[in-house]
């Protein structure tokens, strides 16, 4: 009981850590954003475009922080769930 | 992370994904023979639908791919079609949508990255397909192969992750504050993120396909 109690907080931690990744993220995105902003003030005919362009790229770097938020999603769905429900058997 | 199996059909599992994707083709198969039954050559009423959808994805792939890139315009349409129909049926309560599962986001990104590679050897040959590999430096044969594998887990996994993570978000919302409260952000998770999704999914096979065939 104890080693299954060991394993799942090691994974919250992990989690936890894990999504870290978002933070740089969002910097990421909002610097493209900026940018954005930046060349539809000084050229405001092209405004459709560059808002394609910037949901485009935005979609695409956004995929770092979804694959370690895939892999957090795995982990609690593939290790924790089932020792949580034979922990809550053994009770 | 079994799927859970709902019903037998003599012997035949049926789960939840592939109820799901059965569906989506049984909507899709039936508004197509709904709409091409008095095709005319000038197209009025419902035919516009199809005509918009057809011209769209033929611009976005003869303009990356070139005139030789017509072939691709059903494969492109149906991954454009199936993605966005099932990121937004993930936002009815209740359902599941078949993106939500990483077998079918595999399987796509397997098809396009197959259906690629034998344009490219049907294109360019057996042997100078095979010599691109080893393209910049003799020694790049394993970096070049790894891009390739990388190419195909992050295409499928971008999109799993964004429908899974947030049928999960939703999940948790629909726990917490059940009534009012989810609608707003269901909006922004579930369609906005799912027609964006839908459209990287889609711009990326066309760009790997035309990445193969260079």
């Amino acid at each position: 009981m104890l080693e299954i109690a060991i394993i799942v907080a090691a994974v919250a931690i992990g989690s936890g850590i894990a999504l870290l990744a978002g933070g740089m993220v969002g910097i990421g995105e909002g610097y493209v954003a900026g940018k954005a902003v930046e060349a539809m003030a000084r050229q405001p005919e092209m405004e459709g475009q560059i808002r394609t362009t910037m949901i485009l790229g935005q979609a695409i770097s956004e995929s770092g922080a979804i694959y370690s938020l895939a892999v957090v999603l795995l982990l609690i769905f593939t290790v924790v769930v089932p020792l949580v429900n034979r922990l809550l058997e053994l009770l | 992370m079994e799927p859970e199996v709902l019903f037998y059909i003599y012997t035949f599992p049926v789960s939840q994904p592939l109820l799901f994707t059965w569906i989506i083709m049984a909507v899709v198969a039936l508004t197509c023979f709904l709409l091409t039954r008095n095709l005319q050559k000038i197209p009025r009423g419902a035919q516009h639908l199809l005509e918009v959808a057809v011209e769209g994805i033929e611009g976005l792939v003869v303009g990356d791919i070139g005139p030789e890139g017509k072939v691709f315009v059903p494969l492109i349409l149906m991954v454009a079609i199936f993605v966005g129909l099932s990121n937004l049926i993930g936002v009815v309560p209740g359902a599941f949508s078949p993106t939500q599962d990483l077998t079918t986001t595999l399987t796509l990104a397997g098809l396009v990255f197959v259906v690629g590679h034998v344009a490219a050897i049907m294109k360019k040959g057996f042997l100078p397909w095979l010599k691109g590999f080893f393209e910049p430096y003799f020694f790049m044969f394993p970096i070049n192969i790894a891009g390739e594998i990388s190419q195909v887990i992050s295409h499928a996994f971008r999109l799993y992750g964004n429908i899974f993570g947030g049928s999960i978000l939703i999940g948790i919302l629909y726990m917490l504050a059940p009534y009012v409260l989810p609608v707003p952000l269901l909006a922004w998770f579930g369609v906005l993120m799912g027609i964006i999704q839908t459209a990287v999914f889609t711009l990326l096979s066309v760009i790997y396909i035309q990445i193969k065939l260079n």
